[in-house]
């Protein structure tokens, strides 16, 4: 690494501590000599994000993992009719609601399709623009297919149409792979920033959020058949097995993260974050469900555990923007971050 | 051809001209009056309305000048033994730094940016076209410089143009013209460096060992950006500047960041597929 900055820097006037002599009124002792920065001004801007970006993290989540289970049980042979209906209609409601919240977030809302202008891939908002422009129309096209064999465009020959023209295997396995990466595509969008706390866990980052996406999914899916008391038994057990190996999944990314994030990572349990990071994601999301999934199954207790995941993986976005926030103004964070090989440089190639 | 600033601080005498300058030109509006209490750098630092922030850095990590100097020696820059046991070090350590867009090489902001707002014009500046932006914020904390931020009355991000506008009618920008002291230096990227690397010549002569350029990628740390288009002369460590040692390209891990994700998708793929045995 060019590092001659820090070399000029500790070699001069012969002093290792950056050419900074004791004297008899900054003794080496005097916490100011080794403060770094300029009064504390934050050196990098953190995001403007309100509620709504975390919000949309937790419904783009929802909806990637709801298409993988779906997917995977129609492309298995598992036909169960409620469960379809209940996947195809929820990515609807999801990518209708995902673009109001990110419209709604933007500083210009009337000029959100200038996102559509170009397409960059090294930019992951534009990567989302894209990617949820691309899976809004095949859920909006497999949800149209869905109405209209529960009747919902009447009885006629249209809806017989509808359902002759839209290839409801071949759009659901094509929009799969574009769910994903929407789910995935909420962490690289954090990690792709100079935010120290993000920026640091880019391996981590996406495959964390991907891992809570599904686990949400699967309790939500889970919630909502056993609060409309549909769906086949299989389709059940199905849920209630996935469910606990993905948590467990989720359980070692997040402490994948926190390894890679290191000291980077402390925003996540200062006194504001800590109630939801700890409480909320790490007890109330995967230590609780885990136990109550362990035990006999009953209704009750299925609905508790997803609600507790569903509420376990928004605290978790929550923490994780709000984390970014603070550890983007901690000047000492990003300096201690930026120094050295800690920070991505050019020459580490992935 | 390529432009940009070269700003010497050792020169640098704190006046704000070009703070003023670049708020009149570009008519930015104000920041409000309000007292920092960071000595007397009541601007803070540079955001979507302040495209130019002098620094103001009183240092009292270093020596201090005690006993009986003699003022128009030091400022002669006699540099031998002072009387008293005086000690000394860049004329009683005030440092004024004017702080820019660096206008990154491979600049973060612009590869953050969805919607192609953020460019390199012919100038080879980065620039952010008003009309097109949406005020996404995405490259407010992409920019590892703190550089850009989303104006809330507007909704949209603003930072330095390197006056594209007097460029194109051939007129250095505001800032640099109003610079009293020279500090402010605007011309061609290659010009400045040599200009820079001389200057460094002089300093280190004059006994500034500690001089440096900050914005080349083989010196000043910023390798990872592909080095800054406007550069600073500094005596100081970057930080002190509140300046990133080695900052980054957020977005080379971009890439990386797919590689994982697909194998989390398939790792995830294949756990809720097991869950479907009998
Ligand atoms: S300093 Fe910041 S705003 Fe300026 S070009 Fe670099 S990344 Fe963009
Ligand atoms: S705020 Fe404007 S300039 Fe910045 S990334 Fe978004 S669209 Fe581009």
């Amino acid at each position: 690494m060019a590092d001659a900055t820090r070399e000029t820097l500790q070699n001069r006037n012969g002093h290792p501590d950056n050419g900074r002599p004791e004297t008899s009124h900054h003794t080496r002792t005097d916490p100011k000599r080794d403060e770094k920065g300029y009064y504390g001004v934050p050196p990098i801007k953190a995001a403007h994000w309100t509620w709504q970006i975390p919000l949309y993290f937790w419904i783009g989540g929802i909806a990637a993992g709801v298409q993988l289970f779906t997917t995977l049980a129609n492309v298995l042979g598992h036909e169960d009719e409620a469960l379809t209906r209940v996947g195809r209609y929820t990515s609807l409601v999801a990518m209708i609601l995902s673009p109001i919240l990110l419209i709604w977030d933007l500083g210009r809302p009337e000029r959100f399709y200038n996102m559509m202008r170009v397409w960059k891939l090294r930019s992951p908002m534009s990567n989302q623009s894209w990617s949820l422009v691309m899976y809004g129309n095949l859920s909006g096209l497999l949800a149209v297919r869905q109405a209209a064999e529960d009747g919902l465009l009447g009885r006629n020959f249209l809806s017989r149409l509808l359902i002759q023209l839209i290839p409801a295997k071949v759009l659901s396995i094509l929009a799969l792979p574009v769910a994903l990466f929407v789910g995935s595509n909420t962490g690289t969008l954090l990690s792709a920033t100079s935010v120290p706390m993000w920026a640091r866990n880019w391996a981590f980052m996406a495959p964390t959020f991907l891992a809570s996406g599904v686990s949400t999914a699967l309790s939500y899916l889970s919630l909502v058949l056993h609060l409309g008391r549909w769906g086949e038994e299989k389709t059940h057990t199905v849920l209630r097995r996935a469910e606990r190996a993905t948590i467990l999944v989720e359980a070692a990314l997040i402490a994948a993260s926190l390894i890679r994030m290191g000291r980077w990572g402390k925003p996540l349990f200062s006194k504001e974050i800590a109630p939801l990071f700890v409480g909320g994601t790490l007890i109330g999301g995967i230590a609780a469900p885990l136990a109550l999934l362990s035990g006999k199954e009953t209704r009750n207790k299925s609905i508790l555990t997803s609600v507790l995941v569903l509420l376990g993986g928004l605290a978790f976005r929550f923490a994780m923007v709000h984390g970014g926030r603070q550890s983007a103004n901690d000047p000492e964070a990003y300096f201690s971050f930026a120094s050295g090989e800690n920070a991505p440089q050019p020459e580490d190639k992935v | 051809m390529a432009t940009g600033f070269l700003t010497d601080t050792t020169v640098c005498i704190g006046c704000k001209a070009c703070e003023v300058a670049c708020k009149q030109w570009n008519q930015i509006p104000a920041d409000g009056y309000e007292l920092s209490g960071n000595s007397y750098d009541n601007t803070r630092q540079l955001s979507g309305t302040t495209w130019r922030h002098v620094a103001f850095i009183e240092n009292p990590k270093h020596r201090r000048l005690t006993g009986d100097v003699d003022l128009v020696a030091l400022a002669e820059d006699v540099r031998e033994q002072l009387p008293g046991g005086a000690e000394l070090d860049a004329l009683g350590r005030w440092t004024f730094m004017s702080d820019v867009c660096k206008h990154c090489v491979e600049a973060p902001c612009q590869q953050a940016c969805p919607t192609g707002a953020i460019i390199r014009n012919e100038f080879d500046n980065v620039y952010i076209q008003p009309d097109i932006c949406n005020g996404c914020g995405y490259c407010v904390p992409a920019c590892p410089y703190g550089v850009i931020t989303q104006v809330p009355e507007d909704g949209r991000v603003f930072k330095c143009t390197l006056c594209y506008d007097r460029q194109r009618d051939g007129m250095e920008p505001a800032c640099a013209k109003a610079c009293p002291t020279n500090s402010i230096m605007f011309g061609e990227v290659e010009e400045l460096k040599k200009v820079a690397e001389e200057r460094i010549t002089t300093l280190r002569a004059k006994g500034y060992s500690q001089a440096y350029v900050y914005g080349t990628p083989e010196v000043g740390g910023t390798g990872g950006i592909g080095g800054n288009h406007s550069k600073f002369i500094l005596l100081d460590e970057p930080e002190t500047y509140n300046l990133a040692r080695h900052p980054f390209l957020p977005q080379a891990k971009v890439r990386g960041a797919f590689v994982t994700s697909a194998i989390a998708a398939g790792v995830l793929g294949a756990v809720v597929a097991l869950a479907f045995r009998d």
